[in-house]
């Protein structure tokens, strides 16, 4: 009796692992879909792309749309510009956002916990509200259609965002090493810099990803600032394929191909440390 | 300027002996010490302060005053400054479009953070419960969407539901649905605003599941397993087990979503390709927008930017002074 119980129950358990181990690959498959769909049109001709019978597969699989996106008008100008404004803007605000973390997570500090909250609400403003008052004010200082200014931009509208993680990642660090180092008589930035930094890289790598991200996406804030064309960045060039007399679907998949890979590769390289930095970041809040 | 005292430390070496404070500072008087260590902080927080006070808060106060101005595209070459008190507020409160705005966004901000959430930490329970082969696999699918820059993701977006070819229309027709064959997804209200949410909770649901499974391999196994031995039902170990170790993440998680999904307009406005308007698929980022740029009433979009943010304050109020209470922002 016993044993046809304690099978039954294994039988049972069996099948729900079973039932579970279903689920998340039919749930990987729905996810994925999108990002499959899209590479596979971007090596298809259009001629197939417009068929009525949609291939699951690049049946006739050409390299066609990449070389058309590419050669496209301002591609390796964009390209260019994306890359340098927003690696630009990811150190800058890196370095600024540890230094603020250190000291809201390491001092005592008046009107640290108004600070904190202050920054939350400022993620509350719409950005598309914020573009007329931000392109007056860079006008005013000379920094529009200029790669500075635009660096500006990013840096201040991820700012917020990334103090609040790094903050995070820096009370998970006990203080106890720095103090020890401060002991052995290192100053209160040797200790920041040779104890503290190496300890939340991951964490502070993890946060570059985000504000990357944000940077990378950023559509709205460069058609204003930026005027001249070879200015522009890739989200720019991303909607010059759709025209009026309709959308090149294959060179556009292929277009958004090119437009991720930077942050796909990126996110795989620092995959695993974006998955332990979360820990830190948000559990110790 | 600690330079030369710091490698034994640095290199981990035993030779922790005494070493000597460097003579400068044995100099420097105990006030100068001390107020430079009142100044430390400070210094370090002053980057980001003139970032955020400057170029931010000058915007954010700018667009405060815009509020309270009358400031179409005339009075902005002109550089005149045109008070009109509450008039753009008491248009707004006025106007039929605010509450259907309104309460488009209440619906969408429910509909999208209730799914993320829920989907999101249904998918951390169960990377917990799969192997560790698809585990991995988990992982890196919600690396690769995550991974998608919002702006391609629309348009692939667009493209699955596209009219004449796109793979949605084609699936559904094979499938027998021959109604679906050339069917406008983006044709009415209720379609476009389901499209753009599967969208959303598409992209948000691995930022959600990851922090979420993260936070829960911090729960400890034994206690699971004490649980069980002690009869508890799965549900019973989700509510008073896990959910209260994993609550912190999950409330901040659900603020930043809240905040994110109520400011919604990009995905909006690229996924209607800019019909938002004859649809009516006006959330109150993208009514703000066009207020402001297509009718060029700046100062009637910039009303309606601050009753959003007020909305969201009053909204995220409960949760972000729990946050406060709890520790969660003591600094």
């Amino acid at each position: 009796m016993s044993t046809t119980m304690a099978g039954s129950r294994s039988n049972r358990r069996r099948r729900s692992t079973w039932l579970w181990r279903v689920v998340a690959v039919a749930f990987c498959i729905v996810m994925v879909f999108p990002v499959y769909w899209m590479i596979n049109s971007s090596f298809e001709p259009n001629s197939q792309i417009t068929s009525l019978t949609p291939s699951f597969f690049p049946a006739h699989f050409t390299f066609h749309n990449f070389v058309d996106a590419v050669d496209r008008p301002w591609f390796w100008d964009d390209a260019r510009n994306s890359l340098v404004i927003v690696v630009t803007a990811v150190l800058v605000v890196l370095v600024v956002a540890f230094l603020a973390a250190a000291a809201v997570a390491r001092f005592r500090l008046w009107g640290a916990k108004a600070f904190l909250v202050l920054i939350l609400v400022v993620q509350m403003v719409p950005t598309a509200a914020l573009v007329i008052p931000l392109f007056l004010i860079l006008n005013r200082a000379k920094l529009t259609d200029t790669y500075a200014g635009l660096v500006l931009t990013y840096v201040t509208l991820t700012l917020p965002f990334t103090i609040w993680m790094l903050r995070g990642f820096v009370k998970a660090v006990p203080i106890d090493l720095e103090e020890a180092a401060m002991v052995d008589g290192a100053s209160r930035m040797g200790a920041f810099r040779r104890i503290l930094f190496p300890l939340v890289l991951p964490g502070v790598i993890s946060t570059g990803v985000f504000s990357f991200i944000t940077a990378w996406n950023d559509f709205l804030y460069v058609n204003v600032i930026m005027t001249q064309n070879y200015h522009q960045t890739l989200p720019v060039w991303l909607f010059s394929f759709s025209t009026n007399t309709g959308t090149d679907y294959g060179g556009l998949m292929a277009g958004c191909v090119l437009f991720s890979l930077p942050v796909v590769v990126f996110f795989l390289f620092v995959q695993r440390r974006i998955v332990t930095g979360l820990t830190a970041g948000a559990v110790k809040g | 300027m600690a330079a030369p005292t710091v490698p034994e430390v640095a290199s981990g070496r035993a030779e922790r002996v005494v070493v000597p404070a460097p003579p400068y500072r044995r100099r420097s008087p105990n006030w100068r010490r001390a107020l430079r260590r009142q100044l430390l902080p400070f210094l370090l927080v002053l980057p980001a302060l003139v970032l955020v006070g400057g170029v931010l808060g000058y915007p954010i106060g700018q667009l405060v005053a815009t509020s309270f101005q009358q400031l179409g595209l005339f009075q902005l070459i002109g550089h005149h400054v045109l008070w009109n008190g509450l008039t753009n507020y008491r248009q707004l409160f006025s106007d039929s479009q605010f509450y259907s705005s309104l309460e488009q966004t209440a619906v969408f901000v429910l509909a999208t953070v209730g799914l993320t959430m829920a989907i999101g930490t249904g998918v951390a329970l169960l990377m917990g419960r799969v192997g560790k082969v698809l585990r991995t696999v988990i992982s890196l699918t919600m690396l690769l969407v995550w991974a998608m820059p919002s702006s391609a993701a629309s348009i692939v977006w667009t493209w699955l539901f596209q009219a004449q070819w796109g793979v949605v229309n084609y699936v559904l027709v094979a499938l027998g649905l021959h109604s679906f064959g050339s069917h406008d997804w983006f044709a009415s209200q209720i379609s476009a605003y389901s499209i753009v949410t599967a969208m959303i909770v598409w992209q948000a649901i691995p930022f959600i599941a990851l922090s979420t499974y993260a936070a829960l391999t911090l729960v400890p196994n034994e206690l699971h397993e004490a649980a069980a031995v002690d009869g508890a039902t799965p549900g019973v170990i989700f509510r008073q087990v896990t959910f209260p170790i994993i609550r912190p993440v999950f409330f901040l998680l659900t603020v930043l979503s809240i905040i994110w999904d109520g400011n919604v307009f990009n995905q909006v406005w690229y996924l209607t390709g800019g019909r938002a308007q004859v649809l009516n698929v006006m959330p109150l980022g993208v009514w703000q927008y066009i207020e402001a740029f297509a009718t060029q009433q700046y100062g009637m979009g910039a009303a309606i930017a601050i009753v959003t943010v007020l909305i969201l304050l009053v909204v995220t109020g409960y949760y972000i002074r729990t946050m406060v209470r709890t520790g969660e922002v003591s600094a």
